[in-house]
């Protein structure tokens, strides 16, 4: 759960009366870009993306416009942009008009907040080179210094990294002033990562005040408090498909309910159990495996039945096998979850009717043999064909006997089946 | 700045040693205890470590937690573990996530002599992970997860937090010189599982968890690993996301610490590099350079050797790192022969493709096809028993107010019964709804005239129980109580038992003996089996339904184990000339078998109820033959309960009609009738009459008694309103005027006895109110609580069976009248919106309606009327009940519907 730019960052930024740049939404008024673009004669249009987007500098779609007609022209090249983000390309949704914030220098500022694996606390990182990515920029460049967690950020660490970083004498004050609130932020309303860049720093009056022109903030989705912040649940939809957000909607904190939806043109439901079986399994299957899941955690009955009546509605259609697969299970009582998934199948194609889909079972744990069963009792009568491997079936070899009748069924398995038992 | 920091660590870490992590010294407190998981898993824990378990918390309350070696103690606070005296060294947490930071400060709080604490909750906010981490580093208490399975020291067999080895640690986990640490806790298991078929054990494992914070992460356990003597090699398993491998290496290589013991390390998760939420474990997200390409460099640097390839094995006295986890054995043997260590005992078995379980049927080429091999031990002897299970089998529970067969739609009042709303059910015959409630599924359409020749041949019903019946009308009984007396009387008779035998035995046959479609052949045992339980040596007196029903089972076209066993008998029988020994029973039991085989193969039912399901059609079919109103009177019922063949596959709802209203019914009536019962069905668990039955089978009663404890539990406040409709009728409409309720052209002026209704109410309605009655007769059958509230309001029931009836064409003059009368009494102001037709009224004037025409020419009395109108409603809902008597035999537990002694209280 991710959000970035000033569309929805502003709402945040509201919380902590932290400055920000003034922003319009795509729909604004001639009137309205030119009364923004009044104090500098420039505007800034970036388009909007559902989720945490970055990059988009790089990516060139941030422009800055001189005129209303060229702001307007942005727009409509900005409006449906795409953007290759991590494996995904993302539509644009519109775009954000953006308060041009000038600074009577070419330094900019980059802040995060994060917790950090490396010294285990929180952390804040700080650097006087803005609009860069972060990683790129050698150590002495920036300022990595822990949070501590009873007092949120220390205005003399401010001080201090910005010092040492050799920031601006007259913009430090300004900067020590605000920066600490963003700890707020971070601390109360469930954010995971909270990052500004670049900050510029505006002139005002005298002083300078810190102007966010950016944001990215994750959210930890196990953490409620993000949601008195009030951000409209729809623009994290975009995040997930349907099928995820269909799952999704089982969540509770005992899990199950993590799925990624891989490659919905796959030819392999694996149902996962365990958060290594996933790791081993999605990384063994490739492009065969619909989606990644994690169903481990000893799943109630009811649970893990919803679950895979999902999954069926979703895929039985054109998947060539149905997969499942974990190691030795420690407490994920096997009967209840097979219980689920095959009291699911059997009800799907009740309902549906009957695909030839092929069955295959690497699994161990508690009630192992009742499980398999169940599930041979149930593929019996459907009269589907499986084979069901032990736990001293390397689980390996078991994802690789599934690729393997998976391709035999796309062969000629299936047709050989419909022509002889449907 | 002051920090707290031991070791080479610039933070706290309090284990020098992996044998210090957990040991024989180590004792427990578990919080949340009796919580669902820690129920299961802290039992198991308890007894493998020899009983290391000294206390548990549940909040607010106190008690023991049962385990074969001894209860451990529950106490309502840490701070009243403190105070009994109770001495501890490590917390396990069991808690939800958002409790879990509470847990550790109460821990940490009061036990000043806590070391560790092990959190098995998954899910933990990253933010009450950092306080953690924080209150733990300040209180110098080393803390095991989150999100992990907690540890395990074989050496000691002491196993403390999770359920690492799953329910039977000491079968995965034996004793050896591998540390094991895994981000995965089921791979903790599954690792020690697979180094063990090549002959390495384990000396000590750590499930770590895989969240952002990993509070015992790899430089610590390496630490520690370097230091315990038991151990010589480590074998890892990594995910992607956190830096806590590159600090450990970089540490190794800066020579924080000394560590010279190899390492097999298996990194996972290179396609999680582009997401951007993670699946799995929170952790295993990567940033910016902690992917698992990465780790697997760190990993490469530090061994100075290529990926493990098991057909080329190279290897480094450092270790090396393998691609999957089935390469452990293969790596770890190749890496002790490096460092010349032997494995620490035989090696038994590989991790080939060992086929337990397949399909019989589908030839797959060559290179796919696997033999069945013998499951190991003792999943073999186990395979060979549960062959020996069918049906579907449920968690006993305790079932007061619970059902799995019912439930109603709050919004809209609707009962669903196995997923099927009563409305739905109502357009079935009633011969279907008794399959369905039984079998969760309709059934075939070759298997109605089955269906039906039970129900009719157990319409039969013996002189004593009508006597019963009889002696309790005469002395007044309501129909439910009349209708209980017969049935009380079935107990567990001799048909029911007898049939119940032989479909076990048929059932153990097939069974044991694997017989199906393809059995050409019978094992001599079974044959020797069948001549000495299913033959008899001396003459058996000729039962002329046992033979046609013979012939029936010969001839059925249900093809199924069941039948082909049953035709098999008789085919032996003629062979061998041997006489069948219950040949009526044994008949209705494969035929009763033949209609429930498949819903017990689907589990969808369980394997004892298809073998009661006679049990049922035979309640039902008898609770019919008792309903008529003059056994005397009624040519019908004499002649349908002498079990006579010959119209023994007529419809069960024709025959039903025939005995309550005395005569053939038409088209249009049957249809009526079906709505009547199917209405009444159900309305969810919570009705007294569900609850009767559900009481009397959590009290272990037979089924005929668990259908008169339903009995039992209606009266004369049963039908809502629907009785007191009828009275309301039969006063608005004059018997001589109208003759035929279902005519449209009846000429009665509808509108103008509604308008005259509508103005008697309010008068009687000002008048009571003056008089000061607030409480005043209201006009039965309108409005319904859950409807009201709009302009214009509606029972979606009534809806839907009006809707039906106009499609069919059927016209009902009461129900006419009863639309047109909640419209008059708006426009007349008796109230302030349209109020609703409740589905109530659509019963009653149904029921009205068919007996309109006896009521008109005097064949039946105002007080049979009545009865009749009950009785309608006791066979629908005893049809309805079946479903919750067989899903409480299934589910329940003995005297499960007992009221706590909490939830009583004493009224003065």
């Amino acid at each position: 759960m991710q959000i970035s730019g000033l569309r929805y960052g502003s709402k945040l930024f509201d919380l902590v009366e932290f400055p920000y740049a003034k922003n319009l939404s795509g729909g604004a008024t001639k009137e309205d870009i030119e009364e923004l673009m009044k104090p500098t004669g420039k505007i800034v249009v970036k388009p909007y993306f559902a989720g945490g987007v970055g990059k988009k500098g790089k990516a060139g779609l941030v422009r800055i416009a001189k005129s209303v007609d060229e702001a307007l022209k942005a727009k409509e090249d900005l409006y449906f942009a795409t953007h290759k983000h991590g494996n995904k390309s993302i539509k644009a949704n519109g775009v954000v008009f953006e308060e041009f914030v000038p600074t009577d220098s070419d330094m900019e500022i980059y802040f995060s907040i994060t917790d950090s694996t490396s010294i285990r606390k929180a952390i804040f990182t700080l650097a006087i080179e803005g609009g860069v990515d972060i990683e790129d920029l050698p150590a002495e460049k920036k300022a990595i210094i822990p949070i501590d967690p009873l007092i949120g950020i220390k205005s003399f660490d401010i001080t201090n990294a910005l010092n040492d970083l050799g920031c601006p004498e007259q913009y430090v004050s300004p900067l020590v002033q605000h920066l600490p609130k963003l700890w707020d932020l971070y601390d109360n309303y469930g954010v995971s990562t909270l990052e500004l860049n670049p900050i510029r720093m505006k002139q005002n009056g005298k002083s300078y005040l810190p102007v966010a022109c950016d944001l990215k903030a994750a959210f930890d989705q196990d953490n409620p408090d993000y949601k008195r912040i009030g951000l409209p649940q729809s623009i994290f939809i975009g995040e997930t498909t349907k099928f995820e957000s269909e799952i999704n909607k089982l969540r509770t904190y005992q899990g199950q309910s993590d799925v990624v939806e891989m490659n919905p043109k796959g030819s392999i439901i694996p149902f996962m159990f365990g958060g290594g079986a996933n790791s081993a399994a999605t990384e063994t299957l490739g492009t065969k495996a619909i989606f990644a899941s994690d169903f481990g955690g000893n799943p109630p009955y009811e649970k893990m039945y919803e679950i895979s009546k999902i999954v069926f509605n979703h895929f039985y259609d054109h998947a060539s096998v149905i997969l499942i697969i974990g190691g030795k299970a420690n407490n994920t009582d096997i009967y209840v979850t097979f219980k689920g998934v095959f009291d699911a199948l059997r009800d799907h194609i009740a309902v549906n009717g009957k695909k030839p889909i092929y069955t295959v079972i690497g699994r161990g744990g508690p009630n192992l043999i009742q499980g398999m069963f169940y599930a041979k009792d149930i593929l019996d009568t459907l009269k589907l064909p499986y084979k069901m491997f032990g736990y001293d079936t390397s689980m390996i070899q078991t994802l690789e006997y599934a690729k393997r009748i998976d391709d035999y069924w796309l062969k000629e398995g299936r047709e050989i089946y419909t022509k002889n038992y449907m | 700045m002051k920090h707290i920091s031991s070791k080479p660590f610039p933070y706290y870490v309090g284990i020098y040693s992996l044998e210090e992590l957990i040991n024989k010294d180590t004792r427990v407190c578990v919080i949340n205890i009796l919580g669902s998981e820690s129920k299961k898993v802290t039992p198991v824990s308890h007894e493998y470590s020899g009983g290391n378990i000294v206390a548990g918390v549940q909040y607010g309350r106190t008690g023991v937690l049962e385990t074969k070696i001894g209860d451990i103690p529950v106490f309502k606070s840490i701070r009243e573990v403190m105070r009994a005296g109770i001495n501890f060294d490590t917390g396990v947490v069991y808690l939800p996530p958002t409790a879990v930071c509470q847990a550790v400060s109460e821990l940490i709080q009061y036990n000043n002599n806590l070391k560790t604490i092990i959190l098995v909750t998954e899910k933990i906010s990253t933010k009450d992970s950092m306080m953690i981490r924080y209150m733990a580093q300040e209180a110098s208490v080393d803390v095991i997860g989150a999100n992990c399975l907690g540890v395990a020291n074989v050496w000691d067999t002491i196993r403390v937090g999770g359920a690492l080895g799953g329910d039977k640690p000491g079968e995965t986990l034996k004793k050896g010189s591998i540390a094991v640490h895994s981000n995965s806790g089921n791979f903790t298991t599954t690792i020690s599982e697979y180094l063990r078929t090549s002959g390495f054990g384990v000396s000590s494992a750590v499930s770590s968890g895989k969240d952002i914070y990993i509070h015992f992460a790899l430089p610590e356990f390496l630490f520690a690993a370097q230091n315990d003597p038991r151990t010589k090699a480590i074998a890892l398993y990594v995910e992607p996301g956190g830096y806590y491998e590159k600090i450990a290496l970089d540490m190794i290589r800066d020579r924080k610490f000394s560590f010279t013991k190899p390492i097999v390390v298996c990194v996972t998760g290179r396609w999680k590099k582009d997401l951007t939420r993670s699946v799995g474990h929170a952790g295993a997200l990567a940033g910016g350079g902690d992917d698992a390409l990465s780790k697997e460099k760190w990993f490469d640097e530090y061994f100075g050797v290529p990926v493990f390839n098991p057909d080329k094995p190279e290897v480094s006295k450092l270790g090396v790192r393998i691609s999957s986890i089935q390469d452990f054995p293969k790596a770890m043997k190749a890496v002790y022969d490096k460092i010349d260590e032997k494995p620490d005992f035989e090696s038994s078995g590989d991790l080939s493709l060992k086929l337990w379980l397949s399909d019989g049927f589908f030839k797959l080429p060559k290179d796919l096809d696997l033999p069945v091999v013998k499951a190991l031990s003792p999943y073999d002897e186990q395979i060979k028993e549960i062959n020996k299970h069918i049906g579907a089998t449920y968690l006993r529970q305790n079932m007061r107010n619970k059902s799995g067969a019912s439930r109603m739609d709050a919004k809209t009042q609707v009962t669903e019964i196995h997923g099927k709303t009563v409305l739905e059910l109502s357009k079935l015959t009633i011969e279907e709804m008794v399959y369905f409630n039984i079998a969760k599924i309709l059934p075939e359409k070759s298997q109605i005239d089955t269906i039906n020749l039970l129900l009719n041949l157990l319409l039969k019903v013996d002189k004593e129980k009508m006597q019963a019946k009889e002696y309790a009308k005469q002395h007044g009984a309501s129909p439910n109580a009349y209708l209980a007396a017969p049935l009380l009387t079935i107990g567990n008779n001799e048909y029911i038992k007898k049939t119940k035998r032989y479909s076990t035995m048929i059932i153990n046959l097939i069974r044991e003996h694997g017989i199906d479609e393809k059995t050409k052949e019978y094992p001599a045992e079974v044959i020797k089996f069948i001549e000495k339980e299913f033959f008899s040596k001396q003459a058996v007196e000729e039962n002329p339904l046992g033979t046609y029903l013979l012939d029936h089972v010969k001839g059925t076209k249900t093809k199924n184990e069941a039948v082909l066993l049953a035709q098999f008998i008789i085919k032996l029988s003629e062979d061998k000339k041997s006489q069948i020994k219950d040949k009526f029973e044994f008949m209705l039991a494969a035929l009763s078998l033949s209609l429930f085989w498949k819903p017990m193969l689907e589990k969808r039912i369980s394997r004892e109820t298809c073998e009661d399901a006679l049990a049922y059609f035979y309640v039902i079919a008898n609770l019919v033959a008792f309903s008529v109103i003059d056994k005397n009177k009624n040519k019908y019922w004499q002649e349908l309960t002498q079990m006579k063949p010959s119209k023994s596959t007529e419809s069960f709802t024709n025959n039903i009609f025939k005995i309550l209203f005395n005569r053939e019914p038409s088209d249009i009536e049957l249809t009526e009738l079906k709505y009547l019962i199917g209405l009444t069905l159900s309305n969810g668990p919570g009705t007294i009459s569900a609850k009767g039955a559900k009481e009397s089978v959590s009290a272990k009663n037979y089924i005929p008694t668990a259908f008169a404890g339903f009995m039992l539990n209606t009266g004369f406040a049963h039908g809502g309103n629907g009785f007191e409709a009828v009275d309301f009728l039969l006063q608005k409409f004059d018997k001589k005027t109208l003759k035929n309720p279902g005519d449209k052209n009846h000429s009665i002026d509808l509108e103008n006895i509604a308008t005259d209704t509508s103005k008697k109410y309010i008068e009687f309605k000002k008048n009571s109110k003056e008089s000061g009655n607030l409480s005043y007769a209201k006009i039965p059958c309108i409005n319904h609580p859950v409807f009201k509230g709009k302009d214009v309001n509606y029972d979606p029931r009534e809806q839907f069976v009006s809707k039906e009836l106009t499609d069919k064409g059927i016209y009902n003059v009461f129900l006419d009248f009863y639309h047109k009368l909640v419209i008059s009494l708006f426009h007349e102001g008796a109230t302030k919106n349209i109020f609703c037709v409740n589905v109530d009224a659509v019963i009653s004037v149904i029921a009205l309606k068919l007996l309109w025409n006896d009521y008109v020419n005097n064949k039946i009395s105002d007080l049979d009327m009545q009865e009749i109108v009950f009785i309608l409603f006791l066979l629908g809902r005893a049809v309805g009940v079946t479903s919750e008597i067989i899903d409480h035999r299934s589910r329940g537990t003995d005297m499960d519907c007992r009221t706590p002694q909490s939830e009583l209280s004493f009224v003065l």
